[in-house]
């Protein structure tokens, strides 16, 4: 109780302190946007967008990449919830899954190839993928033993991986570290891009699944 | 051989290698164990590298992708960050020998991963020159420490991690809204340019407020410590040690690093009340200690009560200070980690932590308790030892700029840590049947502890070499280094 009537004055206090700073607060200094104009030709695709994440600002990207896959490490770090059995699924949804997987994949790569001129990208298209996997798991269908090693874990890794090996890759050929030749950039964006699609996608479905796969699953 | 090493990015290098690494301990669990402690030797000797270039050469900047600030990110290295940097590769080292006897193959496969993203993080987080960059990289060291204190079994862990992730991604949404009053102001995430377009509005006053809440928040500095107990408690030793010698110093690193470069016409009120804050966690923290039944507890609330020390530094303001701030933290880092890991050597030997009944099984670990009181010496600021030396710095900087009664603080801290320390120390002098339980420990889980400790006793002896590279770019001088 005690707590609570502490809380209160102190969470106004904040809304008030913040709601003025805002509402005095100048128009927004501009400069950067100018910048982000004047480099465009040099970024290697045409939308602001994708030129900020994986250009410029790439490294923050890479960085991301690294959330990403610490968060599913961390949730398979906890030993993962029972893997629930429901009978099997009715035949709308077996039916719909069936519809619907192949043209989430293909809308992924749709939004992926056309990130680089307009609104879409690597993080859009992996969350399309990710829904799809979500999706085929709800169905009860479960990667095979087989992938479910190695090769799982490389999946979840390319996204990361293949921005490090671009990165050092740049740098072992007298560049900076990201630092794109102009005339490749867009090709080498798209192979970044295309790698960080496959990782989210693989590692949201991973995290619905909540434990690591393999032992029992079929 | 010259040329090439002083060609070498190692500043990208320090970022890019821990993270292959994890990647690498991720794809092959089955040798994670040893991938790690190359890992580990190799950042050790790129952050030589990279100390071997600033003193050449003087504060470094790496503009990745070759685009410069404000368009692109800039890396950023000079005395501070490659203080931060020597601490975090040392440290990381004794954790990783430590780990290699402490975790069932089970664990170590997560162990592994998570713990080389976070020696990434750190890095990265040292040398990032850009506000939003630093976000990042603090997301990244808040979600792999959270993991790895859930990697311990038991509902209290799962608890304390789980209160730790939401205070970890509350600090975290704090400086971001700071981040955005900032850009929003000035245009810029850089450091460097905010430094010289900053000036006090409304806006920068909030943004001063929001980032220094959240980052103290993160730091647990009084009366925000609620967490760090509980959680710095229960997690697995090796992830202790971590946290309380690493991870809430970033914090604190990049409140420092702002708090020279950016907010410097804060007024001294904010500085005062930072120092008023640091004196009660010193004597609050102390008291609590002292209460603790829990060797780890005690350990952890002893971690509060030193973190106050480091922000005693930001009324006096002065580059003595400041130096004696840093050093304390590095040598608290040492110290505190070798602390945990003789705790841990205790815990795994006897099956519990309860100080009243530690007699029977200290006589057995007489490599330990070396380890614990040499660490001791440290952190009571004993002659000579690193605690010493910082306590000393901060002392004369204290008189210095007449605000003598900080030193009060110093000399009372001392005796609180002198007294908790004891509590545990005196048990190995008394007379108690030793017990007759087997059980052997892993060597290098005794030496790593104890080489730790004697680093930090052997910094109130090596003192020019740290002070050295607290010069290299001038971090705390009257003008904007960079």
């Amino acid at each position: 109780m005690e707590r609570s009537r502490w809380l209160l004055p102190l969470l106004l206090m904040l809304c008030l302190g913040l709601g003025y700073t805002v509402l005095s607060m100048p128009e927004p200094v501009e400069g950067l946007p100018e910048m982000l104009v004047d480099n465009m030709e040099v970024a290697g695709v045409s939308n602001p967008v994708t030129a900020v994440l994986l250009n410029f600002r790439g490294y923050d990207t890479l960085l991301e990449m690294g959330v990403l896959l610490v968060a599913l490490l961390g949730v398979w770090s906890l030993g993962g919830i029972p893997d629930y059995r429901e009978s099997s699924p009715g035949l709308v949804l077996d039916i719909m899954s069936r519809q619907l997987v192949p043209v989430l994949i293909l809308v992924a790569g749709y939004l992926l190839w056309v990130g680089a001129d307009a609104p879409g990208g690597a993080f859009q298209a992996g969350s399309l993928l990710g829904a799809a996997g979500v999706l085929l798991l709800l169905c009860g269908w479960r990667i095979g033993n087989r992938c479910s090693g190695l090769p799982l874990r490389f999946l979840l890794i390319l996204g990361l991986g293949m921005f490090v090996v671009a990165g050092t890759g740049l740098l072992l050929i007298g560049g900076e570290f990201l630092q794109y030749p102009s005339p490749v950039a867009r090709e080498l964006i798209l192979m970044i891009e295309a790698a960080a699609t496959l990782s989210i996608g693989a590692t949201l479905a991973a995290m619905f699944l909540g434990s690591l796969p393999g032992g029992a699953d079929k | 051989m010259e040329l090439i090493l002083g060609d070498v990015p190692w500043i990208v290098v320090l970022i890019i290698l821990p993270l292959t690494g994890g990647m690498a301990c991720f794809l092959f669990p089955a040798i994670s164990k040893s991938l790690g402690l190359l890992t580990s030797l190799a950042v050790v000797a790129c952050v030589w590298g990279l100390g071997w270039q600033l003193e050449e050469e003087g504060a470094q900047r790496y503009a990745i992708g070759g685009w410069g600030a404000p368009l692109g990110i800039d890396l950023y290295a000079d005395g501070l960050s490659l203080l931060m940097l020597v601490v975090a590769a040392l440290v990381g080292l004794g954790i990783s020998v430590y780990s290699c006897g402490y975790f069932s193959p089970d664990k170590a496969n997560h162990f592994w991963p998570l713990w080389l993203f976070l020696c990434g993080a750190l890095n990265a987080l040292f040398l990032s020159s850009d506000i939003f960059n630093l976000y990042v990289t603090l997301e990244l060291l808040g979600l792999t420490a959270v993991a790895l204190v859930a990697l311990a079994d038991g509902a209290e862990a799962l608890t304390s991690a789980m209160r730790y992730l939401l205070i970890s991604l509350l600090g975290s949404l704090f400086y971001l809204l700071g981040v955005a009053f900032l850009y929003h102001s000035f245009g810029s995430l850089d450091i460097a340019i905010l430094a010289q377009r900053a000036e006090p509005s409304p806006a920068v006053w909030a943004a001063v407020g929001l980032i220094s809440t959240g980052l103290l928040l993160k730091t647990a500095l009084f009366p925000m410590h609620f967490w760090l107990p509980a959680a710095h408690a229960c997690a697995p030793t090796p992830v202790s040690a971590l946290l309380s010698a690493l991870v809430v110093k970033a914090s604190f690193y990049i409140l420092l690093r702002m708090w020279l470069e950016i907010f410097p016409m804060v007024g001294t009120s904010f500085a005062q009340l930072l120092g008023l804050l640091g004196a009660a966690a010193v004597l609050w923290g102390g008291i609590q200690a002292l209460r603790q039944t829990r060797l780890k507890l005690l350990i952890a609330y002893s971690t509060v009560s030193q973190l106050g020390y480091l922000f005693l530094a930001f009324p006096l303001g002065t580059s003595l200070a400041w130096k004696g701030a840093l050093y304390m933290l590095l040598s608290h880092a040492m110290a505190k980690a070798a602390m945990f890991m003789a705790a841990g050597n205790i815990l795994v030997l006897g099956g519990h932590d309860r100080i009243a009944e530690l007699s029977s099984i200290t006589q057995r670990l007489p490599l330990t308790l070396t380890a614990f009181t040499l660490a001791g010496i440290s952190i009571m600021g004993l002659p000579p030892s690193g605690g010493f030396i910082a306590k000393w710095l901060l002392l004369q900087a204290s008189i210095e700029s007449g605000q003598w009664w900080w030193g009060i603080i110093l000399i009372l801290g001392g005796l609180l840590a002198a007294a908790y320390v004891f509590k545990v120390i005196g048990h190995v002098f008394t007379q108690d049947e030793p017990t007759r339980q087997a059980g052997t420990l892993p060597t290098t889980m005794e030496w790593s502890a104890l080489v730790l400790a004697l680093v930090a006793v052997l910094l109130g002896l090596f003192t020019s070499w740290p002070l050295a590279i607290m010069e290299i770019g001038s971090p705390f001088g009257t003008g904007h280094s960079g």
